[in-house]
């Protein structure tokens, strides 16, 4: 008998051993987080007029943006590709997206000195400024996402609005206004699935060009005018391992069979792109003869090698191996050298790379920035888990297929 | 069918203009400043000559209003052990440096250079920055957010931050008393200094100064003035006896600092045609691919 | 018509600059001047060369005494409403005496003709807000002659050793109105000076200082023309001081002994104590009133080489004629019968030191008789 998928709350325990103890580090982050407010960003962290960026920047913005780019390239394979098979991913995706991007702009709010005048942006433009760019970019494509999930919000509660009390006389209304906007939505819903593709182009590669401007403070092996191309490509790279990732992870933690045929489908689609991206990488290293770097052993050359070897190399191999990449085992560790590759290249390209002339010491993150950075990780899988439990997320195989109006959605009806 | 296809038209069109419309107005600068006009100020440093009394270090902190010690203390020698940089609590420090062939040690007072082509306005996310028609690369603390990217940027590492603020941090650099110059007075650093070590005047006259003291003392000087190119040229120039990265100067090629940055982003934005054309493209494939979708549909049923 | 006319005029110009400059071509444009120094006019001609009053380094002679110029001078010309420092009470004339040993009033009194005393100020603008922006203002070239100095001396940059704060009471007062009334030290030539030097043979060297001073004819200006007061007064520390390369070492000596050459090096440096040089007692000749002030090297012309000549006067003055010698030099005018004399009529003897009159004369013997009227020399 075939089974029908359809995105459903899930219904669990929410707190497990696990997942306790991931809400002590978000609790413990939190608590430095507090620290920063109160007493400054001096007293939580290792900056300093030397390395002004840290890790909020390098971890939780640039590589929380890469990884979450699973959401653009999954929108792009389904909806814009309109490969149907896929569409049960787009959702998980799309709420890891909107999560990342969320704590993205958490962060930089963090790391912002005047945090108070987050909205400067808004108003106060400089276009030569890439910062703005990515900034503009990021803000927009966060509402996108936004707007891109309500969807899912309104068939979670049309028809089942219920509040309580005194309240009740407005079920009715908020029934039907839910309704309206579900309408509006499907018909427009086009275009912000677009916006999003392009938005994330555009400041996935826009954060390469950030580090640019850092000129002979950056190591000649990161630095590189097509910095924006390869932030690109291995943003693109890191979308549906990302995916696959989270999917095996969740569907093991709620105890469901992971959807291998489709999973399978995503990993085959990596290879090509993983090749595309060492070809680039390769290529830059040729022409700007940027190997002799590589002929000493240093931490850059070190952290480069690492990079290229574990990020892209041996991921390449294995999603070109017939044999891993079918198993659930291969692909979750091909996924994951993948995610740490491009995890280790924003660190690289953030961090390590920066050498400033006038550096008295090397920069460490401090215990600070670890908890707040290790806190947000564990509150967005908190999170997480919350939605999935709200919200229809998950698919879930069922025994009859739904044929009412909000069942499965396709885009354009 | 045919709804929904004009629909789509009519609403990517709108997009597009809105966003066109975006990226018009993004391109549009403030006032017309003449920010390289001819007559712009700069400073000479002449660091054969500077003796490192630190004057201009209590000048420039006195009249910031930063708290200083008093004026005698700073005959203090000690100072010089260590490599100091500015920072929030400095805007200016005076470094020594060993001089074996020489009489004296060389004393090398660092501060902003004022750039022609400054990386920190540039890169600044709100524009905080502004370039002065007197050559002032100015700060603006009512727009500054604290994202610390003009120190990323910086060539010279010279902006700096109060991390040790909780509300309201502030980004410090000279600001070549943009307030004093502006009532017709000498930046402080300039007044004070007892050597002239700091001429001050028109960019132009400076350059002419400086080649005519390279080309009297050829023994005296390096035939390089710093700034005079560097990063495509500075307000504040600096003439040695030694080559400049020997006096902890960064090597720096002649192109400003942000060229290859703008020219990426220009690049990408050219009038904002190739976000829209990836827009039309994937607009295009979606469309094509949801027809495609439909008539096998169609014809499976 | 005009037009021709005023082109006549510019092409007589500038054939008129372009011949000055070519003039000129080989003489001091071709130094390190700065031409506005010099001249007012930006084209100087030589019918008009619009000299300024001051700078013209090469005609700067100004030399007076210490105690011709003022005491003290106040120097006030930078008075401001806001002073940090009071003004600066410079005692001159004590500078004027210290810098005897060195460079003497051009040390700081640069660029200044003959004659008059020129003040700073007539070069060195007293505003620092100004055009010309090539010669330092007056605040920068009062502390740039202090300076370089002063900064040897203690090593540091102490404002406190002229400057006293405005803030504070008068207290250093005292010190200032001490210096004024001090004199410098006279200075007195010693005799000999000992120096005990790292080398391993010839450890002792004896610098004769009178006799270089008496016998050669050597001035201060000689060898002290760059001297500055630390080579006295050095407060340093001797790890601070400078280390001095061989080469530095003997510069003193090495414009007259060739310093350079291995074997010299005995000349000066020995074992034990030497005694003074003796040119009649040494080489047998005696360094006549003629021949004292003179330097070495006019006789002994291959430098660190002096022997070999002989005791003739010819060896170095070439036969003298009765043509060629002016006898008044010797302080003897010679009478009109003695004039028409050849030279070794009388001077038999090849030093040309006693003349004989016994070939004319039976019984004149000289000094007792002279042949002449003797004059001042």
């Amino acid at each position: 008998m075939e089974h029908f998928f359809k995105p459903t709350p899930i219904q669990k325990k929410f707190f497990t051993p696990l997942v306790i103890l991931i809400s002590a580090v978000a609790i413990n982050g939190l608590v430095f987080l507090l620290g920063r407010f109160v007493f400054g960003l001096g007293a939580v962290t290792n900056l300093n007029d030397q390395f002004p960026w840290g890790i909020w920047i390098g971890i939780d913005v640039a590589a929380g943006v890469a990884l979450a780019a699973g959401g653009f390239t999954t929108a792009a394979l389904g909806h814009i590709m309109h490969k149907d098979k896929y569409e049960v991913i787009i959702r998980p995706a799309l709420l890891t997206a909107m999560l990342g991007y969320t704590f993205v702009a958490m962060s930089v709010m963090i790391d912002l000195g005047r945090y108070h005048y987050i909205w400067h942006p808004l108003v106060m433009w400089n276009g030569t400024s890439v910062l703005f760019e990515v900034g503009i970019c990021v803000m927009i494509y966060l509402t996108v996402l936004y707007i891109e999930f309500l969807p899912i919000v309104t068939e979670r509660f049309i028809g089942r609005v219920d509040l309580p009390g005194f309240l009740r006389k407005f079920n009715n209304i908020i029934d039907k206004l839910l309704r309206v906007l579900d309408r509006t939505l499907e018909k427009t819903m086009f275009i912000f699935i677009i916006s999003g593709v392009v938005l994330s182009c555009l400041h996935q590669s826009s954060l390469g060009t950030l580090m640019v401007i850092a000129g002979e403070k950056m190591h000649p092996l990161w630095q590189t005018p097509i910095l924006p191309l390869l932030f690109l490509l291995s943003a693109i790279c890191v979308g549906f391992p990302m995916v696959i990732f989270e999917s095996l992870i969740s569907s093991k933690s709620f105890g469901l069979k992971p959807e291998l045929d489709v999973l399978e489908g995503l990993g085959r689609m990596v290879g090509p792109m993983l090749l595309i991206y060492l070809t680039a990488k390769i290529v830059d290293v040729v022409i700007r003869q940027t190997y002799v770097h590589l002929m000493v052993i240093n931490t850059e050359s070190i952290m480069f090698t690492l990079e290229v070897m574990i990020g892209i190399v041996i991921p390449l191999r294995m999603f070109f191996s017939r044999k891993i990449s079918k198993t659930p085992e291969g692909l979750f560790w091909a996924s994951a050298f993948v995610i740490i590759g491009v995890l280790m290249n924003r660190l690289n390209n953030f961090i390590v790379a920066y050498t400033p002339p006038y550096a008295e010491s090397s920069y460490f993150p401090s215990v600070g920035e670890f908890s707040v950075t290790l806190g947000f990780i564990a509150l967005e899988i908190l999170l997480f888990r919350i939605f999935v439990m709200i919200f229809p997320i998950v698919s879930v195989p069922q025994k009859v297929a739904f044929k009412t109006k909000y069942a499965v959605k396709g885009l354009f009806r | 069918m045919n709804k929904s296809r004009r629909n789509f038209l009519k609403t990517s069109a709108f997009m597009g203009a809105s966003i066109a419309g975006v990226a018009s107005t993004k391109t549009v600068k403030g006032a017309p400043k003449n920010i390289l006009s001819d007559d712009r100020m700069g400073v000479l440093v002449d660091t054969t000559v500077c003796i490192g009394c630190r004057k201009c270090e209590w000048a420039c902190k006195t009249s910031h209003n930063m708290p200083t010690e008093p004026i005698e203390k700073y005959d203090d020698r000690t100072v010089f052990e260590k490599r100091r940089r500015p920072n929030a609590n400095a805007l200016t420090v005076v470094n020594e440096f060993e001089n074996p062939n020489g009489k004296f040690p060389i004393d090398v007072k660092v501060q902003c250079m004022h750039c022609d082509h400054p990386a920190c306005l540039s890169a600044c996310i709100v524009g905080a920055f502004s370039k002065e028609e007197n050559g002032t690369v100015l700060w603006n603390g009512d727009k500054c957010i604290g994202c610390r990217y003009c120190m990323v940027a910086c060539p010279f590492q010279i902006p700096a931050f109060e991390f040790d603020k909780a509300w309201s941090p502030d980004i410090k650099k000279c600001d070549f008393c943009f307030d004093r110059t502006k009532k017709g007075e000498l930046p402080a650093c300039v007044e004070i200094c007892p050597m002239e070590v700091l001429t001050y005047g028109k960019k132009s006259d400076l350059l002419r100064a400086a080649k005519e003291k390279i080309r009297l003392y050829p023994e005296r000087y390096v035939d390089h003035i710093l700034g005079e190119h560097e990063v495509g040229g500075t307000s504040w120039m600096y003439l040695s006896s030694k080559e400049f990265t020997q006096i902890d100067f960064p090597k720096l090629g002649k192109n400003p600092a942000p060229g290859v940055t703008e020219a990426i982003q220009h690049g990408i934005f050219a009038y904002f045609i190739p976000p829209i054309a990836i827009y039309a493209l994937l607009g295009g494939v979606m469309w094509l691919n949801k027809n495609r979708k439909q008539t096998e549909h169609g014809e499976d049923e | 018509m005009k037009k021709i006319f005023l082109f006549i005029i510019t092409l007589v110009l500038l054939t008129n600059v372009n011949g000055q400059v070519k003039k000129m071509g080989t003489s001091h444009s071709q130094k390190a001047l700065i031409c506005e120094n010099c001249h007012s006019c930006s084209i100087p001609t030589k019918e008009n060369p619009c000299l300024r009053d001051c700078p013209r380094e090469s005609i700067a002679t100004t030399k007076q005494k210490p105690e011709e110029g003022p005491d003290i001078i106040v120097i006030n010309k930078l008075k401001g409403n806001q002073d940090i420092y009071k003004e600066v009470t410079f005692s001159h004339r004590l500078h004027a005496e210290m810098s005897e040993m060195s460079g003497g009033c051009v040390t700081c009194h640069h660029y200044n003709p003959p004659g008059k005393i020129i003040g700073c100020d007539n070069c060195h603008n007293s505003s620092r807000k100004r055009e010309d922006v090539n010669r330092p203002d007056l605040k920068g070239a009062y502390h740039r002659q202090c300076m370089d100095c002063h900064r040897e001396w203690s090593g540091g940059v102490e404002c406190s050793a002229c400057h006293q704060l405005n803030t504070k009471s008068p207290s250093k007062e005292k010190l200032i109105t001490g210096t004024i009334k001090k004199s410098h030290a006279k200075l007195e030539t010693p005799e000999k000076i000992t120096y005990k030097t790292p080398k391993a043979e010839g450890k002792t060297v004896v610098f004769f200082h009178k006799e270089h001073i008496d016998l050669f004819g050597l001035d201060c200006q000689s060898c002290h023309s760059n001297d500055g007061c630390v080579k006295c007064h050095d407060q340093r520390p001797a790890s601070a001081k400078p280390k001095m390369s061989v080469e530095l070492k003997h510069k003193a000596c090495s414009s007259c002994h060739d310093t350079k050459v291995k074997s010299n090096c005995v000349t000066c440096h020995n074992d034990k104590e030497t005694n003074g040089f003796n040119h009649l007692i040494s080489t047998g000749f005696n360094l006549n009133s003629y021949h004292s002030k003179l330097s070495c090297v006019r006789c002994h012309t291959t430098p660190g080489k002096f022997t070999g000549l002989n005791k003739n006067c010819n060896t170095c003055h070439g036969t003298w004629t009765k043509e060629k010698f002016n006898h008044k030099v010797t302080g003897l005018v010679l009478d009109e019968i003695h004039l028409e004399f050849d030279c070794e009529s009388c001077h038999t003897n090849p030093t040309y030191a006693k003349p004989e009159c016994s070939s004319c004369h039976d019984d004149y013997t000289y000094p007792a008789f002279i042949p002449g009227k003797k004059v001042k020399r």
